[in-house]
């Protein structure tokens, strides 16, 4: 990767000493502008929510403009007589719900898999695997019928039992090979010591895979409460998430754009903040522990 | 024995409740699909009736089918290629030692968790022909204003566009990750058999990251090809259909057509062209595992 520089006649060395300099500034350059455009529309969202309506429609666009909470104040207060903190606690119980279950039922699975062997095994988890594959498309006929027969439509129980499964298979598969990577003696020792295995696995195994349950925890979150297509299906009103909630934005009314960015911007934010702070384990969860 | 007794216990009490939950909510719906798909169902229209294969043979004659099909792989070809192109670029500029990149990279990668139907509330309002903020660009350098949601050439572009913005950075987080685990010494060893960069790269930086770029593009293709919130948001699959992919056709068909049977048996073939595009990579990646 370095330079030839030492090679070079002495004549060049000066020039030598300037070029990685500029190179450090075009990549450092690049890179900012990458970073300006993932988040350009992170900042329309946010400056549209804090526009009046005039500047929201206003052509050219306006780029200073004295920023106003009516939009918030409206999406929350007024809004077409809907409430959004009913959709956003709904989010936040079926986001919470589903996510501690996932995990925990998710955890067991995931120990089982990776600590006994068994004729099965690969195929099973091979299997687990595949399930994240099918498009959430493909379920909206069957899913809803299924819930439509038990009575559970329009209830907050609907997508957390849909959302624990959604995201069974992925935290399985990446608890697995956080399971693999603790040396057996530890547990042996434990066993030898007295311990059940029930009691191995409680107090020896999992707290050493903490950062993999961290992770685990906090993707299944964001899919749960980014989710939107089963959402629309399952529920009506009550049950309703945000997704649903901007799913009824509709542009022929054209007239709730802030009132949308200032909801959008709930419905991203806390995300946001959780993604900036955890990014160690991201990659290896993002690809079911493939890579890391 | 009997303490293999007491493991082979103790490892189904751990899977067991994870896999009846995938049994329950993933794999039975699959089989109630099928099951759905060689009726005649529908919603308030009496009884489901058998059908046999009529809503299979009904697809092939189907052109808005045909052209959901085709729709939905440009879709998948154009994001996944260009995804692919700038992450994997993007994933050696972010490589490079220089001040400040960590930063900028954690800050880069946001993109990725946001909710996909707030990218597309926030990238229908950048596209909006009378006060997005694209349009206003494109003015300022002297061009005519582009409809791009409206346009037959250009509306399935601009979903790209957006999908580009929101899993390009996925692409580079994970090709990122790809490289920092790529030991130093192999390229030690190309410097001492005298590669040049070009050389190294082709030689030995793409084979040794190969899994980790067929993981990726999988990922990729399994996730664009069941994308339907940003034709939400952005299209309804207008216009004239040019942006109508796959899930949006099969949830129009099911839920504003009520026509359950034939929206079951799309889902059918959803199944069947995921299944087989995973099975392509997976023999792919086993095969290399196989020779190592």
């Amino acid at each position: 990767m370095s330079t030839t520089a030492a090679t070079e006649p002495a004549g060049a060395a000066a020039g030598a000493a300037a070029l990685p300099r500029l190179r450090s500034i075009l990549i450092l350059g690049t890179a900012c502008l990458v970073t300006g455009i993932s988040l350009i529309p992170l900042y329309i969202m946010i400056t549209t929510a804090l526009k009046s309506e005039s500047d929201i429609f206003a052509w050219p666009p306006v780029w200073a403009f004295e920023p106003t909470f009516q939009s918030f104040y409206n999406a929350f207060f007024l809004f077409g007589g809907q409430n959004v903190l009913v959709f956003l606690f709904n989010s936040v119980l079926i986001t919470g719900a589903s996510t501690a279950f996932a995990v925990t039922l998710g955890a067991m699975a995931a120990y089982g898999l990776a600590r006994f062997k068994f004729a099965a095994n690969k195929h099973l988890a091979f299997f687990i695997l595949s399930t994240r594959f099918a498009p959430p498309v493909a379920f909206i006929v069957p899913i809803y019928l299924m819930f439509n027969a038990v009575g559970l439509i329009d209830s907050q129980l609907a997508l957390i039992i849909f959302y624990t499964s959604m995201n069974l298979s992925f935290v399985i598969w990446v608890l697995r090979s956080f399971f693999v990577e603790i040396p057996v003696e530890l547990e042996e020792a434990a066993l030898v010591d007295g311990y059940t295995r029930w009691q191995v696995f409680r107090r020896v195994a999992l707290p050493l895979v903490k950062p993999g349950l961290a992770a685990t925890a906090i993707l299944s979150a964001v899919f749960s409460w980014n989710e939107f297509l089963l959402a629309s299906i399952l529920t009506q009103r009550d049950a309703a998430t945000i997704p649903v909630y901007l799913s009824g934005f509709s542009a022929s009314m054209g007239i709730a754009w802030g009132e949308y960015m200032a909801v959008g911007f709930f419905a991203v934010a806390p995300i946001m903040i959780f993604t900036l702070v955890l990014q160690r384990h991201l990659v290896r969860g993002l690809t079911f522990g493939a890579v890391r | 024995m009997n303490l293999h007794r007491e493991k082979r216990r103790t490892a189904f009490g751990l899977i067991s409740p994870a896999v009846a939950v995938i049994v329950a909510i993933n794999i039975f719906p699959i089989l109630f699909a099928l099951y759905i798909s060689l009726h005649f169902w529908s919603f308030g229209r009496g009884e489901p009736r058998f059908a046999g294969f009529f809503n299979y043979e009904e697809l092939f004659y189907d052109d808005r089918f045909i052209n959901a099909i085709l729709t939905s792989g440009k879709f998948v070809f154009l994001a996944v290629a260009i995804e692919f192109l700038i992450g994997f670029g993007l994933a050696f500029l972010f490589n490079q030692k220089v001040r400040g990149l960590v930063t900028l990279r954690k800050i880069a990668i946001l993109p990725i968790m946001v909710m996909p139907l707030v990218a597309g509330l926030v990238w229908f309002y950048l596209f909006n022909e009378n006060f997005g903020a694209i349009n206003w660009f494109i003015t300022i350098l002297g061009f005519d204003k582009v409809a791009f949601l409206t346009d037959l050439d250009v509306a399935l572009w601009s979903l790209v566009a957006a999908d580009v913005w929101q899993w390009t950075p996925f692409v580079m987080l994970v090709m990122f990750a790809a490289l920092q685990s790529l030991p130093e010494y192999v390229y030690e060893a190309a410097r001492m058999d005298g590669l040049d960069r070009w050389q190294t790269f082709w030689r030995v930086t793409v084979p040794m990251l190969k899994p980790s770029i067929m993981i990726v593009v999988l990922l990729r293709i399994v996730d664009s090809f069941k994308m339907i919130e940003l034709v939400f948001m952005m299209t309804k699959g207008g216009p004239a259909g040019r942006t109508e992919v796959l899930p949006w056709y099969l949830y129009v068909t099911g839920f504003q057509s009520m026509d359950l049977g034939y929206a079951a048996a799309m889902a059918v073939v959803m199944l069947i062209i995921i299944t087989l595009v995973t099975q392509i990579f997976v023999r792919g990646l086993e095969y290399r595992e196989g020779q190592e």
